[in-house]
């Protein structure tokens, strides 16, 4: 359906079933004109309806809304009818677990899916969960076998929990055809999604983390006097002492350089300390960077990443953050504070390209600019235990990407499975994830199409942002000294603890950043020996293809 | 339940029940509760090697538990007649009882001694003395009971303000209920709701219009949750806004149930105002100002909400409470088995202390009433 003609019908108020009744004799029409020459054919090709939905609402016109994401999940449901028969899964009920915040996440997916439930007659029940949440959530309903949801959105780290223990649904074949999942940048195809040779998950997001800049702040005459940004972690030190005391040149208020979490988020806050140690501790070459490969003894505390808290506490001792840091989550440091035009440098997944362009909550659009994670001018090398005065630069490939998952609740129920894989399939659509790239979700670009810039312009983006801000993107995934994520099982549990340690360094509560490091791999071994080092070691190994 | 049995057995009339009634009701009241011991044996000792104490893994023997204790109540009746009746009106308050409160107590202590980590595959493993050692040895623990302590204390000025605003409503003021009714706002709402106003919002270090007022004054860069010592400050504030209100309730409700004839007497005696608020309504107020003291004690001992909501215990731990660190070290670390034990030491806790702080208000109340 043309994008004028349910705007036409939404204007009139049409309901849901007045929609689908329209749309289908569209496509009735379509389906006529095809046979008599396919007189307008054309419109509703696929690049055509890119285009659509790349126009809703359309860049600088303000952040996505529930009828906007209705609106996308609509034009998006072809896919789903080639498979799914018009009432199909009347008097099915589904319940869905995943992510709430900052208006992402979930969010989206009730109005991407309420087109679908429209269509196919299944309702979906939802559990939301904060980011904080999220990992205990689903660690205790794995460990007390309380499994309550049939589909769940999850990231790949969780797989050896989740799919390791046989509580998920294998994907089937329609499913993965309908996601065109060989459309997926290389980092995220098996064994990502799989375990033990099986398929369980329909990609959603692709996950790095990528350096985003205010342009104000660098060049020639900048308040922190860079010609340049900065390029390794000793720059960014270096500029984020530079502009203690300054004045921001876009709001105003106090300048601060680089934005470190300094609290913890349900463990997604350690991904931001690896930032800075993979730069140090990720020697080319050598896959392994948070524990050996060997025996499963944590790295965590090598010189490598007590070099890189050390960052973080010189730093704190300068006052180089924000006065409230200490209780600056990762959220707050993107959206509350980067995109609302607090300090010059950040990390954060890439999506913060998108959102600084398209949502309401950013002022820092038009000055922004993106790079890879930041390298540093020496490097340790664990196999010599010595530092190498060269330069490296590791893409830490933090979280590797949201997934939806269909649990074994369904398994016995074809039609009840048969729903839960099309409702995933709906969200993985490659169409839907285009939009979901371009405007704030929570995701960011992780297909191959992804990464074509004409779309992006067409949508409204100007050319050299997108390069800057999709090249960022694309050279983190194509990277080969990227910092990949193992699959090993409770890796959320060596995150948490590991971010509360952190959050008690950052506070002054342990002596050095070697007492901090120290205490995170002494917690790091012993999780290791709860849950079973052998195993560990295995799945270890495995994950980093040794 | 061979007392309850030998208590039943003298009241039942010699001869009025039959042998073979009594010995089918002991055959059927024997078999289910042998069955119920093999179920849990077999359970325990076959099937999850002591290990998997999941309450799927345990339904079973769930199940028999419930049917034993569906025979024994019929079987009562059964073998004892008239007198079964009687301990049917027990049974099921008592087996109740077993179920909810004596099982899960012995279940987290057999939690509490074992090392239990979620993501594992073995589950629970026995562990001795290793959490109570660790317990000992954790500075942060004992820095959370270090809070509750300080935390209890500011009850202390939390009473003296509600006191005095009990006393100030208490007077034929100018629109006294519409004051009544907006001291009593904050009691009305969430604690987390409370933390989202006051901590996120009002104390907000850029925007928040008291860290302006504080740059104002010329603190540079306030931080109310920055710092240690103004975090838990900040922590003890909006939890005091948020009880004042109960605190005064209870205590406008003693004022207004003092008797006019004494406060009347120490008036015609001569007594300043002072003499009669220190020497007469203070005392007379003592068994009201207890029972509130003591409510606010309880609801500080669980104080976690707030913390959670605006500092998740920081920074580094300064500000949690026993419960708030519970709740992380469960939450956030999975350490199950320790956080377990952390639970069943602070009930001990505070049911000895609580015990003793009674005996003490008790002692100050004697001795301060005794003087009128």
């Amino acid at each position: 359906m043309k994008i004028e003609i349910y705007d036409a019908l939404m204007r009139r108020q049409a309901s849901r079933r007045d929609v689908l009744r329209g749309t289908a004799s569209a496509a009735a029409l379509l389906g006529l004109s095809g046979a008599m020459g396919g007189i307008a054919g054309t419109a509703f090709a696929a690049d055509d309806l890119r285009a659509q939905i790349l126009q809703i609402p359309g860049v600088g016109k303000g952040s996505p809304t529930d009828a906007d994401w209705q609106k996308v999940g609509e034009l998006c449901l072809g896919p789903t009818k080639a498979n799914v028969k018009q009432g199909e899964f009347a008097g099915v009920e589904l319940t869905f677990m995943g992510l709430n915040n900052q208006n992402l996440h979930n969010f989206l997916f009730r109005g991407f899916l309420k087109p679908w439930e429209a269509y196919t007659g299944a309702k979906i029940n939802w559990i939301d969960l904060a980011q904080a949440d999220y990992n205990a959530r689903l660690q205790q309903s794995i460990a007390t076998g309380t499994v309550d949801f049939d589909i769940l959105e999850m990231g790949a780290p969780f797989e050896g929990d989740t799919a390791g223990r046989g509580l998920l649904d294998e994907m089937p074949d329609w499913a993965a055809k309908q996601v065109e999942a060989d459309d997926l940048v290389s980092y995220l195809k098996p064994p990502v999604g799989t375990w033990d040779g099986k398929t369980y998950r329909v990609t959603i997001d692709g996950d790095c983390h990528t350096f985003a800049y205010r342009k104000d702040y660098f060049g020639e005459g900048s308040i922190s006097g860079m010609a340049e940004p900065p390029k390794t972690w000793q720059d960014v030190n270096a500029a984020s002492k530079a502009l203690i005391g300054k004045t921001d040149p876009l709001t105003g208020q106090p300048a601060y350089g680089y934005l470190d979490p300094l609290k913890g988020w349900g463990g997604f806050g350690f991904y931001f300390i690896e930032n800075r140690a993979t730069a140090y501790a990720k020697y080319p070459g050598d896959p392994a960077w948070l524990f050996d490969p060997e025996n499963m003894k944590p790295l965590v505390n090598n010189p490598a990443w007590v070099q890189a808290i050390q960052d973080v506490l010189d730093l704190i001792a300068a006052k180089a953050y924000p006065a409230d840091q200490i209780n600056a989550d990762p959220g707050t440091t993107a959206f509350s504070q980067f995109l609302a035009g607090t300090g010059a440098m950040l990390m954060w997944w890439g999506d913060v390209g998108s959102s600084a362009r398209t949502s309401d909550t950013s002022v820092v659009g038009d000055v922004v600019g993106f790079g890879i994670n930041r390298g540093s001018n020496r490097v340790y090398n664990r196999k010599s235990g010595q530092w190498e005065d060269k330069y490296n630069e590791a893409p830490n490939m933090a979280y590797l990407g949201w997934g939806i998952y269909v649990t074994k609740r369904v398994s016995s129920d074809e039609k009840k499975r048969k729903a839960a894989w099309s409702a995933a399939a709906h969200l993985g659509g490659k169409d839907l994830s285009l939009w979901t790239s371009a405007y704030p979700s929570g995701f960011q670009p992780y297909r191959q199409s992804h990464f074509n810039y004409d779309e992006w312009e067409k949508a409204g983006y100007d050319r050299a942002y997108i390069e800057d801000y999709l090249g960022s993107n694309a050279d983190s995934y194509n990277h080969p000294n990227a910092a990949i994520e193992p699959r090993i099982p409770g890796i959320f549990q060596y995150y948490s603890v590991a971010e509360d340690e952190l959050a008690k360094g950052f506070a002054g509560q342990y002596k050095s950043a070697q007492e901090t490091a120290d205490a995170i791999a002494a917690a790091w071994e012993k999780i290791t020996d709860q849950i079973g080092r052998d195993s560990q070691l295995k799945l270890y190994r495995a994950s980093l293809g040794l | 339940m061979s007392t309850v049995e030998g208590d039943l057995l003298h009241t039942v009339e010699a001869g009025s029940i039959s042998a073979s009634r009594r010995f089918w009701g002991r055959a059927a009241l024997w078999l289910s509760a042998l069955w119920f011991m093999a179920s849990f044996v077999l359970q325990a000792v076959h099937e999850l090697g002591w290990t998997d104490w999941g309450f799927a893994n345990w339904r079973p023997v769930l199940y028999a538990y419930f049917i034993w204790a569906a025979v024994l109540c019929v079987t009562r009746v059964v073998i004892y007649g008239e007198a079964g009746k009687k301990a049917l009106f027990v049974l099921p308050a008592a087996l109740f009882v077993v179920s909810m409160v004596v099982f899960p107590l012995l279940f987290a202590l057999w939690i509490g001694f074992s090392d239990w980590n979620l993501a594992s595959s073995v589950g629970r493993r026995f562990n001795g003395l290793d959490n109570v050692r660790r317990m000992i040895a954790d500075p942060f623990y004992a820095n959370a009971l270090l809070n509750m302590i300080l935390y209890c204390l500011a009850i202390a000025v939390e009473y003296a303000i509600a006191f005095g605003l009990a006393l100030l409503l208490n007077q034929e003021i100018i629109a006294r209920k519409f004051w009544r009714v907006t001291f009593l706002v904050p009691l009305m709402l969430s604690p987390v709701a409370v933390s989202w106003m006051v901590g996120k919002s009002m104390l907000e270090t850029r925007f928040g219009p008291i860290a302006r007022l504080a740059r104002w004054l010329g603190w540079e860069n306030p931080s109310f949750f920055g710092d240690p010592l103004t975090a838990r400050l900040s922590i003890m504030i909006m939890d005091a806004w948020t009880f004042i209100p109960f605190m005064m309730i209870m205590l406008l409700a003693g004022l207004q149930a003092l008797s006019r004839e004494v406060l009347e007497a120490a008036e015609v005696d001569g007594a300043t105002k002072w003499q009669r608020f220190w020497q007469v309504i203070f005392p007379l107020m003592l068994p009201v100002s207890v029972t509130a003291v003591m409510i606010r004690i309880i609801f500080k001992l669980k104080l976690a909400d707030i913390i959670i909501t605006v500092t998740s215990g920081g920074p580094g731990g300064a500000t949690d409470s026993v419960t708030s660190f519970i709740y992380r070290e469960y939450r956030d670390r999975s350490n199950v088995g320790y956080g377990t034990l952390l639970a069943l030491v602070y009930l001990v806790i505070i049911v000895v202390g609580m015990t003793g702080l009674m005996k003490i208000f008790d002692r100050i109340v004697k001795r301060m009433t005794g003087r009128l």
